[in-house]
């Protein structure tokens, strides 16, 4: 019986755990790795759920998860923003007109995302795909909501210049 | 207010996260400046590309580990009764009277909506007619319930319609609309109600949003994984239209 209202609980958002998953690790196969450890939690601590925010509930298993793991690694320090910014620009080994062609896609766009410090990435990711209110995400990521708002603001600054090409002409939309 | 004071609350304007005295001065100084309604312009198109970025579902086989052999077999005979007894209903013709809901927003009802919700997602049939256009999907329902739901499209507004379905909410037949908000589904289940509340009563039940409001007869049901502001936003347009 426990068993099902935990699956009840936990399966509708599975996707939502994946995505988020998918996108701290950038790569599939440690994102499954990462959402079935975050599962086996779940479960454990099944008890501390409250009732309307399951959602939040997993995300937030599912990045202690993946921070305990990439932690053990070290590549935490590597992969997070710190506070201090670094200017990028996107795809400048391109040609020109590979550059053009490439500019607006999906692809483009997820390795802009991809560049991304994951401390940007993961709350562009919540906000923007996953829809989540900066309460929500704040809850997530364990900062007070003004460092959501910031960080979110800087994550977007970076991607306008990521995905916006040098020439002022092109700038969007 | 200032164009830096915009340029600072840019973020949290567009997310609609400032409250309603920010969010008004703001809107009052972009009529007047153009560089500032510039910029907002330049976030919106950087929100929608970014948008655009993959969402990753989760693949089958992690699915199917978590949930255990067991579940399947569960799932398939929980609802497998569900459609029979809808396909059934479906050919005997509904001529039975469609009776009320009940009690409005009991937490019985809130789980079927929310089960509903997720049926139409896990089983994969979400529409029997995919259509955005509401000339389409209004007159799919004719014959199929007693009632002629409300269909409006508000692609206008970011929530575009994308299909319907017959489904049934506590034993009766309802109309399920399906709308789309970037990558989450919203279903409104409507059906007849006689009196009943118009006011909108928001419940929450395992990280799903539920809205119930009853207007012209017909009882509405709104439910999704989207953000409450904008499941909000949504409903209000909905019972304006």
């Amino acid at each position: 019986m426990a068993t099902r209202v935990f699956e009840e609980t936990v399966l509708p958002h599975l996707d939502a755990a994946f995505n988020y998953a998918r996108w701290l690790t950038r790569n599939d196969s440690e994102a499954e790795d990462v959402v079935q450890d975050a599962c086996v939690r779940a479960m454990r601590f099944f008890s501390s759920l409250r009732e309307d925010n399951a959602r939040a509930w997993l995300l937030t298993i599912v990045r202690n998860t993946w921070y305990s793991r990439v932690s053990r690694r070290s590549e935490v320090a590597e992969s997070t923003a710190g506070d201090h910014d670094r200017s990028e620009r996107a795809d400048d080994a391109l040609d020109p007109e590979e550059r053009l062609l490439q500019q607006y896609t999906v692809a483009r766009v997820r390795g802009a995302l991809e560049q991304l410090p994951v401390d940007f990435r993961e709350v562009i990711v919540l906000r923007e795909l996953e829809g989540l209110p900066y309460k929500e995400i704040a809850a997530i990521v364990h900062v007070p909501i003004g460092t959501v708002m910031s960080r979110l603001s800087r994550a977007r600054e970076r991607l306008l210049t990521l995905l916006t090409p040098s020439d002022p002409m092109g700038r969007l939309p | 207010m200032s164009c830096e004071l915009v340029e600072r609350d840019l973020s949290a304007y567009l997310d609609r996260e400032l409250d309603i005295s920010a969010a008004t001065a703001i809107r009052s100084h972009l009529a007047e400046c153009v560089n500032c309604r510039r910029l907002v312009a330049e976030r919106d198109a950087l929100g929608a590309l970014v948008r655009s970025a993959p969402y990753y579902p989760a693949p089958e086989r992690l699915r199917a580990r978590i949930s255990g052999r067991t579940s399947r077999s569960r799932l398939a005979s929980r609802f497998l009764p569900l459609a029979a007894a809808a396909t059934l209903l479906v050919s005997v013709g509904i001529g039975a009277a469609v009776m009320r809901l009940g009690p409005a927003t009991s937490t019985a009802m809130v789980d079927q909506v929310v089960d509903g919700h997720i049926r139409s997602l896990m089983a994969d049939h979400l529409f029997d007619v995919q259509s955005t256009d509401q000339h389409t999907v209004k007159p799919w329902f004719l014959g199929k319930v007693d009632f002629a739901p409300p269909v409006v499209d508000l692609s206008s507004i970011g929530f575009p319609l994308v299909g319907g379905r017959l489904d049934y909410l506590g034993g009766q037949p309802v109309a399920a609309l399906v709308y789309q908000r970037q990558k989450h589904t919203i279903n409104v289940f409507v059906s007849p109600e006689k009196g009943g509340d118009p006011s909108d009563a928001v419940r929450s039940a395992r990280g799903f949003h539920v809205h119930h409001w009853v207007r012209d007869g017909m009882s509405f049901w709104a439910v999704s994984d989207l953000n409450d502001a904008e499941l909000t936003q949504f409903v209000r347009a909905l019972q304006t239209s």
